[in-house]
C-alpha cells in the first residue's frame, strides 16, 4: 500500500458526486488545510475568487476558450453538488490557496490529441465483482448514496490503486499504425497532466504549505503519492504547446450538465445528485430520502392535474424499499424509485415518467453568475462583429436601411435576425410600406443593458452567436409540438442564414408533420419550404432533403384535404379557399409529375364531393379547368348541375353563389370569352324572383367585385348591348367634336405620324 | 390424469416448484410457499445450485416481474395491464402458484359477474330450510384465498360492471370481508393477496374507480421488445396452428412473416423500425396474436383459392381489415403509410400495389 507524504492529504472524488461532495466537505472541516488544489486548468486560476461572489449560483461553467475563436474552448460545469464547487469555494471563503492544478487548458488546446481517458472494462469488473451489471448504479450505491462515509477516501484511493495496476496489465486493444500512434499521444497526455499535477503540488509545499488538500478525480489519486521524481516530471513538462486562452464563469443548466462534456463523463441524473446532496446536507436516512424525492414527485403530478395522494406516496416508497431488499441494496436507489412510480403513482402508465425524467431527474435549473463577471465567449464574439459590421450599441433609437443586394448590408441583417432569435431584440424590423421588394429592410435599433444578461444567460448555448442561436432554436424547435411554430422558425432561420438549423427544423417538421392530422398547418408549411427549393436559399441545405419533406407534404395533404374540406363553415372555407390556391400554384411551379398527379385526383376529389362547401367545389372544378383537365364542356356540365337545384331553398341559393365565387374568383374574362357560361349565368339570374335575387345579391356583388376594371366594364357593355363593345366606335350624346379635333396634332406628333 | 387437456401450472411445473422449495434458504413472508427470489427465479428461469433446470415461464423484461413480486410482498394487491395476448393471465397463474401452491382460486370477470362470485352466495335450498347459517353459506374464491392466507386472481377485472367491481374495495384495503347475514366477518390471514388482469385496450368499458385504482399497483406487460423476438413467436404460431387447421398451403416464407410483424410494430409505435419517419397510429390494437391471424387466414386464401404459395395479394385484405377499424380515421392513416413508407421500400412494390387496390 502506498502512502502519501505527511503533508499531502488526497481526496479522491468522482466529478459531481453528491455523496463525494459531502463526506469532502466534512473532511475539509476536519482537516482544516492551508492549500487546496483541485483538478482544473492551472491558467484559470485568477477567476476562481469568483466563486465566493454571493452572485454566483450554480450551476455554473468554467470555460477556457482561444480568444480568436470562441468557438475552441473547454467547459468545466459546476454543481451545488460537485466536490470541486464545494472544495473551491471552501477555499475562497477560508482564505487559503486555492488553485486549479491540471494541465493548463491553453495546453490542452493546442494539443492535435485528447488525454486517454482509463479503459472503461476494469470498471465494468469492479461492478460485476460486486454484482452488479453497470458501474454508475454500483458506484451509486456504493459511495454516492453511503451513509457511513468514514475513511471512505483511502478506500476509494486503495480502490483505485488496485484499478489502475490492474488496467496496466490489461494489454490494450489491437491497432493499426495511425491508431497506435494517437493512442500513444493520448498516453502522453495523460501522464503530463498527472505531472503537472505533481509539480503544482511541490509548488505549493515550496511555498510553505502544510497541510495541502487535493481534490482530483479518483483515477489520478495514486499518481500523485510519489512525489520524489521532479527531475522526470519536468522533462515530461518541457517546451508545451500553448495558444492564447481567455477565461470566463458562464451560466450552465442541468440539462448540460447530463450530456456528455469537457469534463469527463458527463451525468444522467443530475436532478437526482441535487436530491442526494440536498437530503445529505440535512442528514438524511435512506427512507427520508425516498419520502422527500417521492413528494417531489407526486407534487409534479399534480401540477399536471394527475392523481396522487399521500397513500400513493406511502405505498411507493414501501414498494421501492421491497424492491431495494429484493435486489440486495442498502437503500432504493434511481431506478428502484422509478419503478415504483411508475407502479404506484402513474398506475404502470409509461408516459409520466418522460416529464418527471426531464423535470426531475435532470431537472431544469439554470445558474447565475454576477454580470460584472469576466466576459463570456459569446459577448466576446458579438463584439467582434459589431466592430466588424459597424453597428454601435446605442441606448436610443437609430434606424437603419439595408440593402440585403451588399454583402456588408446583409451580414448586418443576418446579425440583427439571429439576435432576435437569441431574444435579445437589439433590432425590430419595420415592414416598408408600398415597395414589396425582398432586398431591402428598415430596422430600428436600441440598445437596452438588460440584453448584457440576455447574452449571459445565451452563453449557456455556445460561444458564437451562430453556434448559441442555431443550438437553442433547435431547443426551442424540440419543445415545439406544433407545425405553425416550427413554420414561424423556419422562416426566421432562413432570415438569418443558419443552414444547420434549417436543416434539424426540417426533420422536426417532417416528423410533426406525420403525426398531425391538421391539414391546414402541413398546407401553411408547404410554402415556405417550397419557397427554399425554389430559389435554392440556404447555400447550404442540401435541396434532396427538403424535396423529400416536401414530396411527404404534399402526399399527406393530398391524402387529408378532401375529409377536412368535409364540414366547413363560410368564414373556415373562405380560409381554406386560400390555402388551396397558394398550395395550387406551389404545387403548379414545382411542375413535379407526381405530385400534379395526387393533386390533380385530389381536386377532383373536392370537385366532385357531396357536401362539400360551393366555395370549393367551385374552385377546384375552376383549377382543373385552368390546367386543361377538364375541358370547357365538362366545366359547363358541371355548373349546369350545380344550378339546376332548387332555389327555393336559401342554404342552396347562398351555395350556388359560392359555387359561383370559387369558381369565377379573381377573374371574370372566362364568362365573357365562353358563351354558354355566359348564357346559364344569365339564365339562371333571369329566373329568380325579386326576393331571391336580393339574397344572392350581396354573395354575386362579392365576387364580381374581384374582377379587374377592366373586365367589369366588359361584362357590363355585355349585359347592355348583348355583346362586346370592343371595337364599337364612341358614340356620346353630349360628344364634343371640335374639342376632340384640337387634341389629334399632337397624339400625331407623340405617334410620329404626318398629318 | 392423461385425458386432462391443460393441467394447473402448480401441477405441471410440480417438480420445479418442489426443487426450489428444497433448496430455497432465503426468508420466505408468511404463508408463501417460496421466499421472493425463490419466486422470480421459478417465473425467469434458471439453474439451480444442485443443477436442476427452472424453465423460464416468462421471456422479456426480468424487473417487471421483480416490481409485480415485490408489489406481493408489500400486501399491496397487484394490477397486470397489457394489450390482449402479451402474457397477463400466464404471469398471473405462475405467481399464484410460485407463491401459494396454488393458481386455482380464481373468479373470471365479465359482463356478468355478480357480487356473490366475489363476495359469497348462499346454498339456496340449504338457506330456506334452516335459515342464513354458516353451512348454508357458499364461499368465492376470494373468501377461501382470505381464510386461507392464498392469492385470488381475478381475471378480466374492467369487464366487470362497475358496482361489482367496488365490492372489492373492502376486502383490499381492510382485508376484511364482512357477513352481515350472520353477524359475522372473514378476516384475511397472512399470505392473502389479489392479482387481478385487466386489458389495455378496454380502457373505458368498465374504467375502474379511483378509490379501486389506488389499491392496486400497476404493471404493464409489453409487447415483445425486439422484431427478431416477435417474429419468432408469430412464425411459431403460424406453424402450430397451421397443422391444427390442415390448411393446404406451404408454410409461410419467413419474409412474408418479416413484413406483417414490421407493418404491425411501425404503425403501433408509430415510427419506423430505422427510427427515421414518425408515423401516425390507427385506432386498431396490432397485437402479436392479430399479426397471426392475418398470416393465417393469408395462408387459407393461398391454399384454397391460390396457387398454395402465401403472396402479398392473399395477404392484403386481411392486413387492410386488421388494420382499418375506423373507416374513416384509419384508412388516412393506412393510405399516408402505403405512400410514404411502403412504396418507397425496395422489393415491397407487390404489397403496395396489392394494398393500393383496396383502399
Amino acid at each position: 500500500m502506498i502512502e502519501p507524504p505527511p503533508f499531502l492529504h488526497l481526496f479522491p472524488i468522482r466529478h459531481h458526486g453528491p455523496g463525494s461532495a459531502r463526506a469532502l466537505l466534512a473532511a475539509l472541516h476536519g482537516l482544516k488545510p492551508d492549500a487546496i488544489l483541485v483538478e482544473g486548468p492551472a491558467d484559470a486560476n485568477e477567476i476562481i475568487p469568483w466563486l465566493g461572489h454571493e452572485d454566483m449560483e450554480p450551476p455554473i461553467a468554467l470555460l477556457v476558450y482561444r480568444p480568436d475563436k470562441p468557438d475552441a474552448a473547454g467547459s468545466y460545469p459546476f454543481a451545488e453538488f460537485s466536490p470541486e464547487f464545494q472544495a473551491l469555494r471552501y477555499g475562497v471563503q477560508q482564505g487559503i490557496v486555492t488553485r486549479f492544478f491540471d494541465l493548463p487548458q491553453s495546453v490542452m488546446l493546442a494539443a492535435v490529441a485528447r488525454p486517454l481517458m482509463p479503459d472503461t472494462a476494469v470498471f465494468h469488473q469492479i461492478a460485476q465483482a460486486a454484482d452488479h451489471h453497470d458501474y454508475e448504479l454500483w458506484w451509486n450505491a456504493a459511495i454516492e448514496q453511503r451513509q457511513n462515509q468514514d475513511d471512505l477516501f483511502t478506500g476509494i484511493l486503495e480502490l483505485m490503486t488496485a484499478m489502475r495496476s490492474a488496467a496496466e496489465e490489461t494489454l490494450p486493444p489491437a491497432m493499426d499504425e495511425k491508431m497506435a500512434a494517437a493512442h500513444a499521444q493520448s498516453g502522453q497526455i495523460a501522464q503530463q497532466r498527472e505531472a503537472h499535477m505533481r509539480h503544482a503540488i511541490r509548488q505549493a509545499r515550496a511555498e510553505g504549505c502544510e497541510r495541502i488538500a487535493v481534490v482530483c478525480g479518483a483515477w489520478h489519486a495514486p499518481a500523485l503519492c510519489h512525489l520524489d521524481n521532479a527531475a522526470a516530471d519536468d522533462a515530461l513538462l518541457a517546451n508545451l504547446p500553448g495558444v492564447d486562452v481567455e477565461t470566463a464563469w458562464v451560466p450552465w443548466t442541468y440539462g448540460r450538465i447530463s450530456a456528455t462534456t469537457g469534463y469527463g463523463a458527463g451525468i444522467r441524473s443530475p436532478g437526482w445528485y441535487h436530491h442526494l446532496w440536498q437530503m445529505g446536507q440535512q442528514q438524511a436516512t435512506p427512507t427520508q430520502m425516498s419520502i422527500h424525492w417521492l413528494s417531489h414527485v407526486a407534487q409534479l403530478l399534480r401540477d399536471q392535474d394527475l392523481d396522487a395522494s399521500s397513500a400513493h406516496i406511502i405505498e411507493a416508497v414501501r414498494l421501492a424499499e421491497a424492491l431495494a431488499a429484493m435486489r440486495g441494496l442498502p437503500a432504493p436507489g434511481l431506478p428502484e424509485l422509478n419503478e415504483a412510480t411508475q407502479t404506484v403513482l402513474c398506475f404502470g402508465d409509461a408516459a409520466p415518467m418522460q416529464l418527471i425524467q426531464k423535470r426531475l431527474i435532470v431537472g431544469e435549473r439554470m445558474g447565475a453568475v454576477p454580470p460584472d463577471s469576466p466576459m463570456i465567449p459569446l459577448q466576446r464574439d458579438l463584439h467582434q462583429q459589431q466592430r466588424r459590421l459597424r453597428l454601435r450599441p446605442e441606448p436610443e433609437t437609430i434606424t437603419l436601411n439595408l440593402d440585403l443586394r451588399t454583402d456588408s448590408h446583409r451580414e448586418r441583417s443576418q446579425l440583427l435576425h439571429r439576435l432576435n432569435l437569441l431574444k435579445v431584440p437589439w433590432g425590430k424590423i419595420t415592414p416598408i410600406r408600398g415597395q414589396s421588394g425582398t432586398y431591402q429592410e428598415v430596422w430600428q435599433l436600441a440598445w437596452k443593458p438588460e440584453f448584457v444578461v440576455r447574452l449571459i444567460e445565451a452563453g449557456v448555448w455556445g460561444n458564437t452567436v451562430e453556434t448559441a442561436v442555431t443550438q437553442f432554436a433547435t431547443h426551442q424547435a424540440e419543445q415545439a409540438q406544433d407545425l405553425p411554430t416550427l413554420t414561424h422558425l423556419l422562416d426566421q432561420a432562413l432570415l438569418a442564414d443558419l443552414p444547420e438549423l434549417v436543416l434539424s427544423l426540417l426533420g422536426r417538421i417532417e416528423a410533426q408533420a406525420a403525426v398531425s392530422s391538421d391539414v391546414p398547418h402541413m398546407m401553411d408549411a408547404l410554402l415556405p419550404l417550397a419557397r427554399v427549393l425554389r430559389y435554392g436559399d440556404v447555400r447550404q441545405t442540401n435541396p434532396e432533403l427538403v424535396r423529400h419533406v416536401v414530396d411527404t407534404l404534399v402526399t399527406r395533404i393530398c391524402i387529408g384535404l378532401p375529409s377536412t374540406c368535409a364540414s366547413l363553415d363560410n368564414d373556415a372555407a373562405a380560409e381554406m379557399l386560400d390555402r388551396v390556391t397558394a398550395v395550387h400554384t406551389t404545387i403548379a411551379t414545382q411542375q413535379n409529375e407526381d405530385h400534379l398527379a395526387a393533386w390533380e385526383a385530389t381536386l377532383r376529389q373536392l370537385a366532385d364531393q357531396p357536401g362539400i362547401h360551393g366555395l370549393l367545389a367551385g374552385k377546384a372544378t375552376r383549377v382543373l379547368l385552368d390546367t386543361a383537365v377538364f375541358q370547357p364542356a365538362e366545366a359547363t356540365t358541371r355548373l349546369e348541375r350545380v344550378l339546376s337545384g332548387a332555389t327555393n331553398s336559401a342554404n342552396q341559393l347562398t351555395q350556388m353563389a359560392f359555387w359561383i365565387e370559387g369558381f369565377l374568383k379573381g377573374s371574370g374574362l372566362l364568362v365573357l370569352h365562353d358563351q354558354a357560361l355566359w348564357q346559364l349565368l344569365d339564365g339562371w339570374v333571369m329566373q329568380l324572383d325579386a326576393e331571391r335575387f336580393q339574397t344572392i345579391l350581396p354573395l354575386l356583388r362579392r365576387t364580381f367585385s374581384t374582377f379587374s376594371d377592366a373586365a367589369r366594364q366588359q361584362l357590363m357593355e355585355r349585359v347592355r348591348y348583348g355583346r362586346t363593345a370592343a371595337n364599337q366606335p364612341i358614340t356620346h350624346p353630349t360628344f364634343d367634336e371640335v374639342q376632340a379635333d384640337k387634341v389629334l396634332p399632337l397624339v400625331a406628333k407623340l405617334l410620329g405620324i404626318q398629318s | 390424469m392423461e385425458t386432462i387437456l391443460r393441467a394447473h401450472a402448480e401441477q405441471q411445473f410440480a417438480a420445479e416448484l418442489y426443487e426450489l422449495e428444497e433448496a430455497d434458504r432465503r426468508p420466505r413472508p408468511a404463508n408463501w410457499r417460496l421466499s421472493p427470489w425463490a419466486v422470480a427465479t421459478y417465473i425467469l428461469g434458471g439453474t439451480l445450485d444442485n443443477g436442476f433446470e427452472i424453465v423460464p415461464k416468462y421471456i422479456g423484461n426480468g424487473r417487471l416481474i421483480e416490481i409485480a413480486i415485490a408489489t406481493l410482498t408489500t400486501d399491496r394487491a397487484l394490477l397486470l395491464m397489457g394489450i390482449p395476448g402479451t402474457g397477463k393471465t400466464w404471469v398471473s397463474e405462475h405467481l399464484a402458484a410460485a407463491i401459494s401452491g396454488d393458481s386455482t382460486l380464481l373468479v373470471q370477470g365479465t359482463a356478468g359477474t355478480s357480487e356473490e362470485a366475489i363476495r359469497y352466495g348462499w346454498n339456496y335450498a340449504s338457506l330456506i330450510a334452516k335459515g342464513p347459517t354458516a353451512e348454508a353459506l357458499v364461499p368465492s374464491p376470494l373468501m377461501l384465498a382470505m381464510r386461507n392466507g392464498r392469492i385470488a386472481r381475478v381475471e378480466e377485472l374492467t369487464r366487470i360492471p362497475a358496482d361489482v367491481q367496488d365490492a372489492l374495495i373492502t376486502i383490499l384495503s381492510e382485508k376484511l370481508l364482512p357477513i352481515p347475514e350472520l353477524n359475522q366477518e372473514v378476516q384475511a390471514i397472512k399470505g392473502f393477496n389479489v392479482i387481478a388482469t385487466a386489458n389495455d385496450r378496454d380502457r373505458g368499458v368498465n374504467d375502474l374507480s379511483s378509490a379501486l385504482k389506488r389499491r392496486f399497483n400497476t404493471v404493464v406487460l409489453p409487447l415483445p421488445a425486439t422484431a427478431a423476438e416477435e417474429v419468432t413467436i408469430v412464425q411459431q404460431r403460424v406453424h402450430s396452428l397451421g397443422q391444427a387447421l390442415e390448411l393446404p398451403a406451404e408454410p409461410p416464407a419467413l419474409a412474408e412473416i418479416r413484413r406483417v410483424v414490421t407493418i404491425f410494430r411501425e404503425l403501433r409505435q408509430g415510427v419506423t423500425e430505422n427510427g427515421k419517419a414518425k408515423l401516425k397510429s390507427p385506432s386498431s390494437t396490432l397485437s402479436t396474436a392479430e399479426a397471426i391471424s392475418v398470416i393465417n387466414s393469408g395462408l387459407a386464401l393461398a391454399g384454397h383459392f391460390g396457387d398454395g404459395v402465401l403472396r402479398a395479394n392473399d395477404m392484403a385484405a386481411s392486413l387492410t381489415g386488421a388494420i382499418v377499424k375506423d373507416p374513416i380515421h384509419d384508412t388516412v392513416i393506412w393510405r399516408e403509410y402505403l405512400e410514404t413508407i411502403v412504396r418507397e421500400r425496395d422489393g415491397w412494390g407487390d404489397l403496395y400495389q396489392a394494398c393500393r387496390a383496396l383502399v
